[in-house]
């Protein structure tokens, strides 16, 4: 076996020097290097603003989707979109373990989630077995690449393969909450109708006991109302994240002109910057987990309007994130029954 | 006086309903002025580097059709947007008239010297005369009246510096007050693109913080840019290197930091792709502090992610309390810093 580099740069073809996710192109090989572990894939699950903008340009066409995922991979050895950039993640089983990957964390058969994007994750599909034009997870007979750095989750025997790996798809965003969020708080949650909406709402409400306060931003009457039936949140606003004074006043008279100490910006549409930072007040964070936020848009609005906050990207990943992730699904029937009508 | 509101909502002309910054076209009327705002009679302005070069270039370096698109673009919006690049930049001015809910409020009265820190694109502004360009620094001085909202911010100019150094260093506040609150004692820092002009503030003030147990590293790109940094004396270690390389910058930094990596990581470095450096050299515990205005968001989000770091990414806030007094007492602190900014940028 040949040494590998910890990040995966043996496996970048161009532009040489990168790293694997801004590389164009990745040698997907299938023989492993030293440190990597080669997975038999199941399933693919897509990232939703991937998934979206595939379907629309295939207008909902299920063979024209399979052939245009194929396309992407056969020229970029990865799943990575090239209008969205991003990726999404897998389920698979370890077929082989490098020597130098670290010990005793993986062995042969071993059923995994990889929690690293597809967007840096080298990959080969013989053939798609199964795509819903409705659903983002696409059923392959494929091979994959984990890289020394690269995470992973076993999957649980407790909870259905394809569940897991819906939720250990946000699993960053939950655990993320629970960092930030403390007792007594004022939580504002954009988007929190949606999947990783949903888990942040159940953390925050844990956080924040019975002094604080979840506040949910929701566009869909639908979302809103699937909020309100689980009691995850304590006031609900039904509005356009995009509507910055109407979310604003709305916000302010829920808070008694107090503003929020933590907003979680969990909505993948333009322009809700503002509207986030508004809210926040003084001192308080802003957490942007969507993949729609503009960081010329976030630092310049703050300064703007002469807020003193913190403005943080939101990175997928936090130490212990899947395990808190799988346990809110333990915990809350109400949820896991949502998810496994919606997500499964 | 008529109530206005704290963000300056009540001078959008359109579209209605946004903020003034993103807004086409606010009301520059300046006879009569809202209950909570501040007319400010102003002497220069201090265009953004990026607005100045491309009004020079479309103006062909002639001064007179400089000032003649400068006069239309106040005409067309009633403030000074740039409307290629999207930026503004400063002014400096005196208090002319403060509204009468401000009174007593703030710590300014008729008659002091002020530079506001929020952007002239957002910024109600009124040019009555064009009186002098100065191409090489990017400021241009006016007869002209402007207005700063409830939610402005400003700092004064102090009494024992130039006007235009205390300007220089103003413009770029955010970065070493930042600097001053994320370092502690012991920590070891990275400055990515640590020759400029924030960069020096920041190497200064992440020493300053750091203390003899910590450690500040200096990235510098051009020669010119390296020997000065290395000259000022702020940091442990300087060296020269493209930041865009993210392999070749993460082993300088694992050989200088015994593998450890650094506890803070601060970028000011204006070019792309500089996102998968700044990560790479920054503990898994540790924090990035992104100052850039080429930074990717989703670079940045999906990049941590994809190399397993549990680093905390922050996005550069320009405003923070104190900005203004912090970075002025640098140039106070420090006689190198004070020359060099005269010598570079006054």
């Amino acid at each position: 076996m040949t040494k590998g580099c910890r990040y995966g740069t043996h496996r970048v073809l161009e532009p040489k020097g990168t790293l694997p996710q801004p590389a164009y192109r990745l040698d997907n090989t299938m023989s492993i290097y030293d440190n990597e572990v080669l997975i038999d894939v199941s399933t693919l699950n897509i990232d939703s603003a991937s998934y979206t903008q595939i379907k629309k340009s295939c207008g909902s066409d299920a063979g024209k989707m399979e052939q245009m995922i194929l396309s992407i991979v056969n020229e970029r050895g990865k799943m990575q979109n090239p209008v969205t950039g991003s990726g999404g993640m897998l389920i698979g089983t370890v077929r082989e373990v490098g020597k130098n990957f670290p010990a005793n964390k993986l062995k042969a058969g071993d059923k995994i989630a990889t929690l690293v994007s597809l967007s840096l994750t080298p990959l080969k599909i013989k053939s798609i077995k199964n795509l819903s034009p409705d659903s983002d997870q696409v059923d392959v007979d494929a091979e994959a690449i984990l890289f020394e750095s690269g995470l992973f989750a076993v999957l649980p025997e407790d909870i259905p393969e394809k569940l897991a790996l819906a939720v250990l798809d946000v699993a960053g965003a939950p655990a993320q909450v629970d960092r930030l969020v403390t007792e007594g708080d004022i939580v504002c949650i954009i988007g929190g109708g949606g999947k990783s909406g949903i888990l942040c709402c159940y953390q925050a409400m844990q956080n924040v006991g019975p002094s604080g306060k979840v506040i949910v931003v929701e566009y869909s009457p639908v979302n809103a109302k699937r909020i309100e039936e689980l009691g995850i949140a304590t006031d609900i606003i039904i509005a356009d994240a995009t509507n910055v004074m109407d979310v604003y006043n709305r916000v302010m008279a829920v808070t008694g002109g107090r503003g929020c100490d933590v907003t979680v910006n969990n909505v993948n549409v333009q322009s809700t910057e503002m509207t986030s930072i508004l809210i926040t007040k003084g001192q308080g964070c802003v957490y942007f987990f969507s993949m729609a936020t503009s960081f010329t848009k976030a630092a310049l609005g703050a300064e703007g309007v002469g807020k003193d906050i913190n403005l943080i990207v939101g990175n997928g990943y936090a130490k212990g994130h899947a395990n808190l992730t799988l346990n809110i699904i333990r915990e809350s029937k109400a949820i896991r029954d949502l998810f496994e009508k919606l997500y499964v | 006086m008529k109530k206005g509101n704290k963000y300056g909502i009540h001078r959008v002309i359109e579209p209605k309903g946004v903020l003034p910054q993103p807004a086409n076209k606010i009301d520059n009327n300046m006879d009569e002025i809202y209950d909570n705002e501040i007319l400010i009679d102003v002497q220069t302005l201090n265009i953004d580097s990026a607005s100045f070069t491309q009004i020079e270039e479309q103006a062909g370096g002639d001064k007179a059709k400089i000032a003649e698109i400068m006069l239309g673009i106040v005409a067309k919006q009633g403030k000074h947007r740039n409307p290629v690049t999207g930026s503004g930049g400063m002014l400096l001015g005196t208090v002319e008239k403060i509204g009468d809910a401000l009174i007593g409020k703030i710590d300014l009265k008729v008659g002091d010297r002020i530079a506001t820190l929020v952007s002239l694109s957002l910024t109600p502004l009124r040019i009555d005369k064009i009186k002098d360009i100065r191409s090489d620094i990017d400021q241009v001085d006016i007869d002209g009246k402007a207005i700063l909202f409830e939610s402005g911010i400003y700092a004064k100019i102090p009494a024992d510096m130039p006007a235009n150094l205390a300007l220089s260093a103003l413009d770029v506040a955010g970065a070493p007050t930042q600097t001053a609150k994320l370092v502690k004692p012991g920590d070891t820092v990275l400055i990515i693109g640590a020759g400029g002009k924030s960069g020096m503030l920041c190497c200064y003030e992440a020493k300053k913080r750091a203390g003899v147990t910590g450690k500040v590293i200096g990235l510098c790109h051009s020669e010119k840019s390296t020997n000065r940094l290395k000259d000022l004396g702020f940091c442990d270690y300087v060296f020269s290197a493209d930041a865009t390389q993210p392999v070749a910058i993460l082993e300088k930094i694992e050989e200088l930091t015994n593998g450890e990596m650094c506890d803070i990581t601060i970028n000011n470095v204006n070019i792309n792709d500089t996102e998968m450096t700044s990560i790479l050299c920054t503990k898994d515990t540790g924090i990035v502090y992104f100052f850039s205005m080429a930074t990717s968001f989703t670079k940045a989000a999906l990049g941590a992610e994809g190399v397993g770091s549990d680093v905390t990414m922050i996005v550069g806030n320009g405003y923070t309390k104190g900005h203004a007094e912090i970075t002025l007492q640098l140039l106070r602190e420090s006689d190198k810093l004070r020359k060099i900014f005269t010598e570079l940028y006054a």
